[in-house]
C-alpha cells in the first residue's frame, strides 16, 4: 500500500498537468455545442422544411456514428482537402459537433414540452415569434431540459478522453505514457480513473446546484399547495 | 496510390464489423444479466445500507470514468492475474459498464409500473415474486424499451474504442487500410462511419418494431 | 364614431368541419358583449379570429377602422388584450414580471415605470401583495386575475374574454367576475365569452347567442332572458338558467383583495 502511495505522489502531479487540458477541451466543445444545439433544434421545431431536413440530417449522422471516427475523420482525414487542425482543436471540432447533436434532441423535446398556451399568450400580447421564443419559450425549456442536460455534459466530459486517440497530451493520454515507461499500468490507469471519478462528481454536483438555483416553483421542482 | 476499394479490403472491414458485432451482443448480454438482477435488487430488496449501498457505489464508478479508461484498467488490471485476450476483457469490461447503465434503465421501468398493479394481483392471491414476474416485468419491459435502444447505439459505438486495447474491429482496420493505401482517407472514414449508421439504423429500426409489437392501447410511455 | 371592433362575415372550417359560418359583429367604444352558444357553436374560434391567433379563411376584421392582416397582427395585438381560459400566464415569471415583460420587451417602457404601472394595474385586480408569487403558487382565481392584469397593463382599445371563468372552482368565479364587471363599468370595450349569466345580466350592453357557426339572436339581456324572439335562444337560456342557483345582478365595487 505504501508502494503505491508512493508510486501516487510520483506521477499525480504529471496526470493532474493532463486535467487543465481535458477542461479547455470539454468547456470549449460543450459551449459551442450548445450553441449548435440550440440552433438545431429551432430548426427542427420551428424552421421551414429545407432548414428542418438539414438539421434532421446533422442530428442522425452525428449521433449515429462514435466520436471516434467522427475525430479521425477530421484530424486525419480533413487535411486532405487543405484543412489541417491541431490535435487540440480537431479534439474541439469533433467533441462540439457530437454533443451539438445530442443537445439538439434534447432541446427539441423540451422546447416541445412547453405548453403551447405560453406561445400563445406570448402572442397575444403581441410579442414577435422570436420575442416569444426568447423571453418565453426558451427560459421554460432550458430549466425543463437541465437534467438531461447534465448528463449529456458529464457524458462528453468522460469523452474528452477519446482525444488522447490523436494525440492530445490529457489525463488519459498521460496516465499511458507512464504505464507505457514504468509498466505500472494498473496503477496508474487506477489513479487517472480516480481523477475522472473526482471530476464527474464535482460537476455533479455543480449542475444539481445550478439546477436547484435556476428553479421556480412549478417549474422543475416540487411546488406547495397553491394557496385557496 | 493505391486505391483502396478492392474486395479483400471491403471485406476485411466487414469482418471487423462482425467483430464489434460479436462483441456488442456479448456485452448487452452480460448487461442485460447483471443489470437486470441490480435492478430487481434495488427496487425488490429491502431498502438495507448494506444492499444499496454497494450498488449506488458501483453505479457511481463505472459511471464516472470514460471506456478508454475502463477498458485500459480492466485489461491490465487483469492480465497481471490472468492471461487474457483483448476480446474477452472488452467483453467483460463493457458489459459491466453496460450493466452499470441498463440496471438505471431498468430500475426506471419497474419504477414506472403503477403500485396499483400490484397490489391488484396481492389481492388476487399471487405470491409476491409471481406477481412480479407476470405483471411487473412484462410491463417494465415495454416502458425499458425506449431507452433500451438509445443504450444498444451506445453500446455500438463503444465498440469502437476497443481497438486501444488491441482488438482489430472495425475502426481499428479502417486506420490499417489508410496506412497501406496511404491515401483516401475520407473515403475510408466514411464508409467506417456508414457502416456503424446502417448497424445502428437496422437496429433501432428492429427495437421500434418490436415496441410496436408489444403495444397495446392504452399504453403510456413513462415520461 | 367609428367601431373599435368590426368583423364581417367571418368563416373559418377545420378540415371538413366548418365552424364559423359568416360570423359579423361590432364593438363600440364602452361595449360590453357576451357572447353565448353551446359547446361546438364557434364562439371561441370567432374571438381567436379577431386576433388572428386562428386564422379565419373569409371575412375582415378592423380595429378602430384599419383592418387586421397577417402584415399588422402583431402590431394589432399590442392594442387588443385577450384572457384565455387556461389563464396561460408566464410559468418562469412572478405576477409582477408576468404583468410587466410586454411593458418592458415590447413597448421598451424604462424599468423603473413599467414597475409603477404593472404595481398599479395588479393592486386594480386586488393583487398588489401577491406580485412576488409564481403562477403555481396562486389558486385560479389569482392566476386569472393575473392575466386580466397582463393585459390590462397594455392600455388596449379592447379586452377579449375567452371563457374566463370556465376552469375555475365554483368558489373562486366570483374574485374574477367582480373584476370584469368593474372594467366594464369603467368603459372598457369588452367581448366575453362566458356562461356567466350574472355577469351577462348585469355588465353586458347586449348579448348575442351563436349555433352551429351563425349568430341566432342578439339584442339587449333583458330582452334576451325575458322575451328572445328564436326558440332556441330560449331553450339555451333556459338549460343554462336552470343549471345554475339564481344569480342576482353583480354589484360594482372598488378592488377586492384575494
Amino acid at each position: 500500500m505504501t508502494e503505491y502511495l508512493h508510486f501516487v505522489r510520483e506521477y499525480l502531479p504529471y496526470l493532474l498537468g493532463g486535467v487543465p487540458l481535458t477542461l479547455a477541451i470539454w468547456v470549449i466543445a460543450l459551449s459551442v455545442g450548445f450553441a449548435i444545439g440550440l440552433g438545431l433544434a429551432w430548426s427542427r421545431v420551428y424552421g421551414g422544411r429545407a432548414a428542418y431536413s438539414i438539421a434532421t440530417i446533422y442530428v442522425e449522422i452525428f449521433r449515429g456514428t462514435p466520436v471516434v471516427v467522427q475525430m479521425l475523420f477530421i484530424y486525419l482525414g480533413l487535411p486532405s482537402v487543405g484543412i489541417v487542425f491541431s490535435p487540440f482543436t480537431a479534439a474541439v471540432i469533433a467533441i462540439a459537433l457530437n454533443t451539438a447533436a445530442y443537445q439538439a434532441e434534447y432541446f427539441r423535446g423540451s422546447i416541445q414540452s412547453v405548453s403551447p398556451g405560453q406561445m400563445s399568450a406570448a402572442k397575444a400580447q403581441g410579442m414577435t415569434g422570436a420575442q416569444a421564443f426568447r423571453y418565453i419559450v426558451l427560459p421554460q425549456a432550458l430549466r425543463r431540459v437541465l437534467p438531461q442536460w447534465s448528463n449529456e455534459a458529464i457524458i462528453e466530459l468522460k469523452f474528452t478522453s477519446v482525444a488522447y486517440t490523436i494525440g492530445v497530451i490529457e489525463v488519459t493520454a498521460r496516465a499511458y505514457k507512464v504505464g507505457y515507461h514504468t509498466y505500472q499500468f494498473f496503477h496508474i490507469f487506477l489513479l487517472a480513473s480516480l481523477i475522472y471519478i473526482v471530476m464527474t462528481t464535482i460537476v455533479s454536483e455543480l449542475l444539481w446546484y445550478l439546477e436547484k438555483k435556476v428553479s421556480v416553483p412549478g417549474l422543475g421542482v416540487d411546488v406547495g399547495r397553491p394557496e385557496g | 496510390m493505391l486505391s483502396p476499394i478492392t474486395a479483400s479490403n471491403i471485406w476485411f472491414l466487414i469482418k471487423g464489423l462482425g467483430v464489434a458485432l460479436e462483441i456488442l451482443a456479448a456485452l448487452l448480454t452480460i448487461g442485460f444479466l447483471v443489470g437486470g438482477a441490480l435492478a430487481m435488487v434495488q427496487v425488490y430488496a429491502p431498502r438495507k445500507w448494506y444492499i444499496q449501498g454497494p450498488i449506488r457505489v458501483f453505479d457511481r464508478i463505472v459511471r464516472g470514468i470514460p471506456i478508454l479508461l475502463l477498458l485500459f484498467t480492466f485489461y491490465f488490471g487483469l492480465s497481471d492475474v490472468l492471461n487474457i485476450s483483448p476480446m474477452l476483457a472488452s467483453i467483460v469490461a463493457l458489459g459491466i459498464r453496460s450493466s452499470a447503465y441498463q440496471a438505471q434503465i431498468f430500475r426506471s421501468a419497474l419504477l414506472s409500473v403503477p403500485p396499483g398493479q400490484l397490489s391488484a394481483a396481492k389481492a388476487m392471491g399471487f405470491t409476491r415474486p409471481h406477481a412480479i414476474w407476470t405483471i411487473a416485468i412484462p410491463l417494465a419491459f415495454r416502458y425499458a424499451l425506449g431507452p433500451w435502444t438509445n443504450e444498444f447505439s451506445s453500446e455500438l459505438k463503444a465498440t469502437s474504442l476497443v481497438y486501444v486495447i488491441g482488438v482489430s474491429e472495425l475502426t481499428n482496420r479502417a486506420s490499417t487500410i489508410i496506412s497501406n493505401a496511404g491515401g483516401y482517407i475520407l473515403l475510408v472514414f466514411a464508409v467506417t462511419a456508414l457502416l456503424y449508421f446502417v448497424v445502428n439504423k437496422t437496429g433501432n429500426s428492429l427495437l421500434y418494431g418490436l415496441e410496436a409489437r408489444l403495444r397495446f392501447p392504452g399504453f403510456e410511455r413513462a415520461n | 364614431m367609428t367601431d373599435v371592433m368590426a368583423a364581417t362575415d367571418i368563416t373559418k372550417s377545420f378540415g371538413s368541419d366548418q365552424v364559423l359560418r359568416g360570423i359579423s359583429m361590432s364593438l363600440k367604444k364602452g361595449e360590453t358583449k357576451v357572447l353565448l352558444g353551446p359547446s361546438g357553436s364557434g364562439k371561441s374560434t370567432f374571438l381567436r379570429c379577431i386576433n388572428r391567433l386562428t386564422l379565419p379563411d373569409s371575412g375582415r376584421v378592423t380595429l378602430s377602422g384599419v383592418e387586421v392582416t397577417t402584415d399588422n397582427e402583431t402590431n394589432m395585438r399590442r392594442r387588443i388584450g385577450f384572457v384565455f381560459q387556461e389563464f396561460n400566464l408566464f410559468m418562469h415569471l412572478t405576477a409582477l414580471d408576468n404583468v410587466r415583460v410586454s411593458l418592458v420587451k415590447i413597448k421598451k417602457m424604462p424599468k423603473a415605470e413599467a414597475t409603477a404601472k404593472a404595481r398599479a394595474v395588479l393592486e386594480k385586480v386586488g393583487l398588489a401583495q401577491k406580485e412576488k408569487s409564481y403562477p403555481a403558487e396562486l389558486s385560479g382565481g389569482q392566476q386569472q386575475r393575473v392575466s386580466i392584469a397582463r393585459a390590462l397593463a397594455m392600455d388596449p382599445e379592447l379586452i377579449l374574454f375567452d371563457e374566463p371563468t370556465s376552469a375555475l372552482d365554483p368558489e373562486l368565479t366570483q374574485e374574477v367576475v367582480q373584476v370584469m364587471a368593474d372594467l366594464s363599468a369603467e368603459g372598457m370595450t369588452m367581448l366575453v365569452v362566458s356562461h356567466e349569466m350574472g355577469f351577462a345580466r348585469a355588465a353586458a350592453d347586449e348579448l348575442v347567442f351563436m349555433e352551429n357557426g351563425v349568430v341566432v339572436e342578439t339584442g339587449p339581456p333583458e330582452k334576451l332572458f325575458t322575451a328572445p324572439e328564436a326558440e332556441r335562444t330560449r331553450s339555451f337560456l333556459r338549460l343554462l338558467s336552470d343549471g345554475e342557483p339564481a344569480q342576482g345582478p353583480v354589484p360594482t365595487s372598488g378592488a377586492r383583495d384575494g
